[in-house]
């Protein structure tokens, strides 16, 4: 519409700032609106000629990535005065793409649980559930989840190290794409485990997602991590559904690996499960196959080896460390234990990665080509590609979605697979109602009342 | 023979000595259980149970961890071949570099 000329930017802009006004004292999902620069770069918008696909559009920015001259804080107490001198390589290439920053959104103090403030109290709900602040949100990409899925941005941006964009996306009905290791350049990005943090899109559907993986993914120079990688495919392209007549078929013949008890049982989530192995079978060019889980996999893919990415956490905090443990706030306990991992056991978890790596890529990928997840560590520990998007409800109107796991690079096939569900489905195009005015009355009382999380909270929920 | 484990008392001292060698003081954090109120950090004793329970159960698997050695080969050369796998840090990678 806006590049018809239907739609100016700035009426865009101002229709969501218009729902920020309302509604944000409900979902508290920013830390920052940039009312007045998003009004600032509409109407600059507005004069330009279409810069790219993201022309006026605007997103919601996690508040991990570096915002030039714009506090930039992790949700963290360490951060909470840090105004970055430039942008985040992935916020320069989605504005380059013509978007506008609306604001940045509230997250896990340091990435590490639903967000909260730095001292653990509750502040961003589920937009579904906006009165029940227990509900999980999804974490750590909560703000941007909650403020896509409340209507008070288009997409935004998370980052991912152990589910943190695929969980709030199925938390909240929304499509999120955690791309390859490499996909998408992490430098102005604050880390949290340099090599498991994936930067990646949170949307409302497949489409929306690789518009916004085309944006943010290529080689950067600034970041080793992006370099000498395949080239990135027509996402957008792969997002299509392609239909033989009226007939809805796989863009590529697929097969959707399963792995034992994805859709065990009788609760809402198997049913969901059930249904998803169920329609996605039915689209022409997809076949399901049984996969088995690769040899020692509870083990490789359990609580021991997935901590060997703590030491990664602490090594670049040393001097916060050393300075004020207490800045750390809830979050701490997880920078202690990685400055205790010795080199030795760090050095025997790489050694596993590796085995664990050609283990998913001989026992699972020989087999299919996408795999259902259930959960999103294993992916996050070997790089590889996963998408979370909307299977159906709860009997309280809660979201339930599921994850497909890629091979390395697999970003296309994935979202090839997600939009030929969707073309047949319309969990994605269901969105939560308003919160009632009187609710928002209510719930624009201190955080506190939201309850609060322990230091040992995290720790158990810690990404 | 394998050693003994330490017990929490060997642990805390354990723990206290490697954080303090990296220049990190756990005495900025509260004594006790209860949380600063103003920043949320947890109470050191509940830090300490933390850590200790983080060593004995984390660090000691992986420490204890050894590579199978491939199918079908000698077992008493399991040792030298689980040696080979190297450590990758970034596998997704240096796998697609191998294809």
């Amino acid at each position: 519409m806006i590049k018809n000329g239907r739609l100016t930017p700035l009426d865009l802009v101002e229709a969501y700032l218009a729902r920020i006004d309302t509604y944000e004292p409900v979902y508290q999902a920013f830390n920052t609106v940039l009312a007045d620069q998003a009004r600032a770069a509409a109407k600059a918008a507005g004069r330009r000629r279409h810069t790219g696909p993201l022309h006026g559009i605007p997103l919601a920015i996690k508040d991990n990535y570096w915002t030039a001259g714009v506090r930039t804080t992790a949700n963290s107490h360490l951060f909470q005065d840090f105004v970055p001198p430039y942008d985040a390589t992935a916020v320069a290439r989605l504005k380059a793409n013509g978007a506008i920053v609306l604001g940045k959104t509230q997250m896990g103090p340091l990435a590490t649980t639903r967000a909260t403030t730095p001292d653990g109290r509750i502040t961003t709900v589920n937009a579904w559930t906006p009165t029940i602040p227990g509900t999980d949100p999804g974490g750590s990409s909560t703000g941007t989840a909650t403020s896509v899925a409340g209507r008070l941005a288009t997409s935004g941006t998370g980052t991912q190290t152990g589910g943190s964009i695929t969980a709030p996306s199925n938390a909240q009905n929304l499509t999120g794409l955690k791309p390859t290791m490499g996909r998408v350049s992490l430098a102005g990005i604050i880390p949290l485990s340099y090599t498991r943090d994936h930067p990646g899109p949170l949307a409302r559907d497949a489409r929306d997602a690789a518009i916004m993986l085309t944006a943010m993914a290529g080689e950067d120079p600034a970041d080793p991590r992006t370099q000498g990688l395949p080239r990135v495919p027509d996402l957008v392209e792969a997002a299509t559904p392609v239909y033989s007549g009226r007939r809805l078929r796989a863009r590529w013949s697929t097969r959707v690996g399963v792995l034992p008890g994805y859709a065990d049982g009788t609760s809402a989530t198997a049913l969901a499960r059930q249904a998803f192995l169920s329609t996605v079978d039915k689209i022409d060019g997809v076949r399901l196959v049984d996969v088995p889980l690769p040899d020692e996999w509870d083990l490789l893919t359990g609580n021991a080896f997935n901590n060997v990415r703590l030491p990664e956490r602490s090594e670049p905090f040393m001097p916060y460390l050393r300075a004020d443990l207490r800045g750390f706030g809830v979050s701490v306990t997880g920078w202690l234990q990685g400055a205790l991992l010795g080199a030795n056991e760090f050095v025997t978890g790489q050694r596993a990665k590796l085995l664990l790596l050609e283990r998913v890529l001989d026992q699972v990928f020989e087999r299919c080509d996408v795999v259902v997840q259930t959960g999103p560590v294993p992916f996050d520990i070997l790089g590889l590609p996963e998408i979370g998007f909307p299977i159906g409800f709860t009997a309280a109107g809660v979201p339930i979605g599921t994850i497909l796991g890629g091979a390395p690079y697999a970003e296309d096939r994935l979202l090839s697979v997600v939009a030929a569900y969707q073309a047949v489905t319309d969990w994605h195009w269901r969105r939560p109602p308003n919160p009632p005015a009187a609710t928002a009355l209510r719930s624009a009382a201190p955080a506190e009342d939201r309850g609060r999380l322990t230091a040992d909270d995290v720790v158990a929920q810690m990404q | 023979m394998a050693p003994t484990p330490p017990t929490d008392a060997e642990l805390d001292v354990m723990i206290r000595a490697r954080l303090a060698s990296l220049g990190i003081d756990l005495d900025q954090l509260p004594p006790g259980t209860v949380s600063d109120p103003a920043t949320g950090a947890p109470g050191r004793d509940s830090v300490f149970a933390s850590l200790r329970s983080f060593v004995r159960g984390s660090v000691t698997a992986l420490a204890a961890y050894q590579l199978p050695a491939p199918a079908g080969s000698d077992p008493a050369h399991a040792a030298a071949l689980s040696q080979q796998p190297a450590p990758m840090l970034y596998p997704s990678i240096s796998s697609e570099w191998r294809r």
